[in-house]
């Protein structure tokens, strides 16, 4: 190829240039001269956004999947910064219109300044009149948007509040960390089965990519990403059992809890005092929070999984399980009980201060003797209480599926020399093996308990959900925790223990709350508070011979727990069986 | 561009010092300022598209690092004689293979594509973007010591098969816009290296039969790229929302533009991929239709002077290598512009010099040293 020829081919690829650059040159002019002004426009006035929108969070419904939680549609207001143009007048109306803080806007519409294109939710569930009264205000609010969204709907209000829980507005903290997947201002579970099982129940927002006009209006909606709804959340509550417990408990301050002994599924929790889920749902107001915080009756505690009490008698499971296990007693054994023990000159006096006079362990259960209890703890000793204590699962947490579950204590003289720095006297043991002195267990913990006697020792582990399903039904996931441990127990140990908790019915403390046609066994505990009246405890199976539900009730400061805890039980067991009350139940408990 | 006389007729007296003086007196200073100017443009752009956030200045200082690196081993590349590299063109070769293999098998992902080898502190190296210089020199001296002439087709495909192999690497990543910068660079230098017209119809008539097939190659979201660029209209606001934006962004810039650093589009996050591959959107948007024209002016001087590179090139090795890094270049600059005004279908390519994007611009920068030093030790071309 010559040089010529070359040049030649050279001029050709430079003009191929030359036309290509030709092309974008009057591409450019027909796009930014010729269009400039459309484009202009969609720039300036013709916005397109992209709005995120909330998918509606899962339902939680009851164990025949009646709906406890749904969502139903609400209005939300946001603020957009970025078409924010005069804070100082809008700042104060919009604040005014939605009854907040004019510098909570002003925070908020801080916050979000790095993302000055991204709607920031100022509050939800706007009533109507509001909404009409910042439509008529448009003109004066650009940036403001009213939008449409789901807000939690707690169907049964405080029902099982402290098991469902509640929402709250994501922290900073939250969002920030990696992979959190969490956009700021968004509601989130923060406690009870919200929380505990958020990831199932927040399903995947959606977008909307519109064209927005100068006022911030959608013009055109261009795409729309349906959000996908969250799953559903079956718990193993069953509504009815649920309502019968709350009612049973009533205005006193307290715990019930029924669970299945076979797989531990919670099938009613009520923690009283309680709270109103709903308030939390549009985002909890600062007064009504604080409000909360400083009820000196702690409405926010779960009185089932987070406070340990003294169990009084209930204990005696324990007790009775380690006497039988290691020979100190047999069900025969015969005991004769004055109505005190004497303890190194010490006179230690019954409740009641009553004789049973000549009675056999199996008796000493029914009629719950703590001078036969005190008896059989001084040759059982405070280190065998405590191993059957633990292998029952108390002095530890029962690994149920919701936030915040406390252990207890289960003293034993190690414990006390580390904790308390003293010796451990037999007087800790008396005291430890009717359930007093430093004893604390959870209602959930002796639900558990009583539930290893009625299913022949297993320890199961407590679970309020028993199934998460598409928002279409299809069953995605099951939960069927196992067992934490159990205990060994003989068969003849397992025949005493549950002789003496069907005596206790039949014959002995609760013989009060008895149910026709239904075979009920338990334990009724009354354990001195430092402050007040006894804790008031029963922790029941039924039916006797072949249990189907485990119900503990515990009354803070009420009484005899045979009184105030018993008929508890009682109620429940009869929602759960459907029998129907003898009587009506008793108004007011007698003293 | 006149010839200048040979350094022994112009100095008898030979001596490492005036040579040295004669290579620098050659030095095409209209290429080095349009190269100066383009890069210092392409720092305020980045600067310009990356500025919100915490740390406003850490992708300009990234690219800053990168221009030093560039500019340090450009020197080093104008200091030796360009047909020293000719000869290790064999090795250049293999070991561009070796890089381009090694990404498919250590390569990270991003946006569907492996293309990125990790270097951990010093960032992540893209083999492709240099793979695109290596082909120009490989394919160069291939051709210089094949000089033809080139009576058939099947004289070219040599050729062909020296060009395929690396160019089906790179299509596997999966990065079909570089792939097709590689096609730009084989017909402008082939074409420039004396193959027969017909003989480059029936080559580009055989890439078009082999189209369909290579659909099937393509990842899902480039084929959607293609069809959302025959008719936007498809999927507004998927593949179609970046087209759409950025000729929004373009045209709101209107005759003067927007002004620097006020253009909203861009801050709205509006425009994917600002600070690379849309960059020109926000050029476009910011500095409006005479700011679009004076940076395509300037890439025009910038080929011109490669052109002219080439026509005074003092072997055939230098002259199609020229041709090749024009092509090279042209390419880039026109699909990545068309692609901001939606004549061009989106396929990832930087736009030379201005876009963020480290190997990028050093790919750049050592190809604008190499035509330097092809030009500056230029003769009578000995074809």
């Amino acid at each position: 190829m010559d040089r010529e020829a070359f040049e030649h081919r050279l001029a050709v690829l430079f003009s191929i240039v030359g036309v290509l650059f030709a092309v974008l040159a009057i591409r450019l002019w027909q796009v930014q001269v010729v269009q400039g002004d459309h484009f202009s426009r969609l720039s300036e006035e013709n916005r397109l956004r992209v709005t995120s929108v909330a998918a509606p969070r899962g339902l939680i419904v009851d164990r025949l999947g009646r709906p406890l939680v749904s969502n139903r549609p609400a209005f939300t207001v946001a603020l957009l910064p970025m078409e924010f143009a005069r804070p100082q007048q809008e700042i104060p109306l919009i604040a005014r219109l939605l009854g907040i803080e004019p510098a909570e806007v002003a925070q908020r519409l801080a916050d979000g300044q790095d993302r000055s294109f991204e709607p920031i939710r100022l509050r939800r569930d706007v009533p109507k009149p509001v909404v009409e009264a910042i439509e008529e205000s448009r003109m004066d609010l650009p940036g403001i948007l009213v939008d449409v969204e789901p807000v939690r709907d707690y169907v049964y209000q405080d029902l099982a509040a402290h098991l469902i829980g509640y929402l709250g507005e994501v922290t900073v903290a939250d969002v920030r960390r990696p992979a959190s997947g969490y956009e700021p201002g968004e509601l989130i579970g923060k406690d009870g089965v919200e929380l505990a099982y958020d990831r199932y129940l927040r399903g995947q927002d959606g977008e909307i990519q519109a064209e927005v006009d100068a006022m911030g209006r959608p013009s055109r909606t261009l795409r729309m990403v349906p959000a996908a709804a969250g799953d559903t959340v079956v718990l193993g509550i069953d509504l009815g059992v649920q309502q019968a417990a709350e009612a049973a408990l009533g205005d006193r301050v307290g715990a019930v809890v029924a669970m299945d002994p076979a797989t531990g599924v919670i099938e009613a929790f009520a923690s009283h005092p309680t709270f109103n889920p709903n308030l939390f749902a549009a985002g909890i107001p600062a007064p009504a929070w604080s409000a909360l915080l400083r009820d000196p009756r702690q409405p926010l505690i779960d009185r089932v999984t987070q406070a340990g009490y003294p169990t009084g008698s209930v204990f005696k499971i324990v007790t009775a399980s380690a006497a039988l296990q290691l020979g100190v007693v047999t069900g025969d054994s015969q005991f004769y009980d004055p109505g005190y023990y004497t303890l190194g000159g010490r006179i230690f006096h019954d409740n009641a201060n009553e004789s049973f006079g000549h009675l056999s362990f199996v008796n000493a259960i029914a009629v719950s003797s703590n001078v036969v209890f005190w008896t059989i703890s001084r040759s059982v000793g405070p280190e065998h209480l405590a191993e059957y204590a633990r292998m029952y699962g108390l002095g530890r947490r029962t690994g149920i599926d919701l936030p915040g579950e406390t252990a207890g204590t289960i003293p034993d003289p190690a414990w006390k020399r580390r904790v308390l720095g003293q010796p451990w006297y037999a007087g800790d043991t008396l005291n430890m093996a009717v359930g007093q002195g430093y004893v604390l267990v959870t209602p959930m913990q002796a639900a558990r308990m009583i539930a290893a006697v009625a299913n022949g020792g297993t320890l199961v582990t407590p679970h309020a959900v028993v199934e998460v399903r598409s928002s279409a039904g299809q069953v995605l996931s099951t939960f069927a925790p196992p067992p934490a441990g159990g205990v060994q127990l003989s068969a003849q140990t397992l025949a005493v223990l549950r002789a003496g908790l069907t005596a206790v019915v039949t014959r002995g403390t609760a013989a009060s709350i008895q149910i026709p046609g239904l075979a009920v066994a338990g334990k009724t505990g009354t354990a001195e508070s430092p402050r007040g009246k006894p804790y008031a405890w029963f922790a029941g199976y039924a039916p006797a011979d072949a249990p189907k539900l485990v119900v503990v009730a515990m009354v803070e400061n009420a009484g005899y727990g045979a009184e105030f805890a018993g008929p508890i039980v009682q109620r429940v067991l009869e929602a759960a069986f459907g029998i129907a009350p003898a009587e009506p139940p008793a108004g007011d408990p007698k003293p | 561009m006149s010839a200048v006389g040979t350094a022994a007729a112009a100095n008898p007296v030979s001596t490492p010092r005036s040579r040295t003086w004669r290579l620098i007196r050659n030095l095409d200073w209209t290429l080095v300022g349009a190269t100066a100017i383009l890069v210092a443009a392409g720092l305020v752009m980045v600067y310009s598209t990356t500025r919100s956030g915490a740390h406003p200045f850490a992708f300009v200082q990234n690219q800053l690092l990168h221009l030093a690196a560039g500019v340090l081993v450009g020197a080093a590349l104008i200091a030796v004689d360009y047909r020293s590299i000719a000869a290790a063109s064999r090795w250049l070769y293999v070991v561009n293979l070796v890089m381009l293999a090694a990404v498919l098998v250590v390569g990270r992902t991003a946006l569907g594509a492996q293309r990125w080898i990790p270097l951990g502190p010093l960032g992540q190296f893209q083999p492709s973007e240099f793979a695109k210089l290596v082909i120009v020199i490989t394919l160069a001296k291939h051709l210089a010591d094949r000089p033809g002439p080139y009576r058939s087709l099947s004289d070219l495909l040599p050729f062909l098969g020296h060009v395929a192999v690396p160019m089906f690497l790179i299509f596997r990543q999966p990065d079909l816009g570089t792939a097709l910068v590689y096609c730009a660079i084989f017909a402008g230098m082939l074409y420039a290296g004396g193959a027969r017209r017909r003989d480059l119809a029936a080559l580009g008539a055989g890439a078009l039969v082999l189209g369909p097939v290579l659909w099937h190659v393509l990842k899902e979201y480039q084929r959607r790229r293609l069809l959302v660029f025959l008719d936007p209209s498809l999927d507004p606001l998927g593949s179609g929302y970046g087209l759409i934006q950025s000729k929004i962004a373009v045209g709101s810039g209107m005759m003067w533009g927007k002004g620097l650093f006020v253009g909203t589009q861009n801050v709205l996050q509006f425009v994917p991929e600002h600070h690379t591959d849309f960059i020109f959107s926000v050029v476009g948007e910011e500095l409006g239709f005479l700011g679009a024209l004076l940076l395509l002016g300037l890439f025009l001087v910038w080929l011109w002077r490669g052109i002219a590179t080439a026509s005074s090139a003092r072997d055939r090795f230098g002259a199609l290598a020229a041709v090749g890094i024009v092509s090279m270049v042209a390419f880039h600059v026109f699909v990545n512009v068309g692609m901001t005004v939606g004549i061009m279908p989106i396929t990832g390519i930087p736009l030379p010099f201005i876009s963020f994007g480290g190997s990028a611009l050093m790919t750049m920068l050592w190809a604008t040293a190499l035509l330097l030093n092809i030009g500056m030790r230029r003769q009578k071309i000995l074809f």
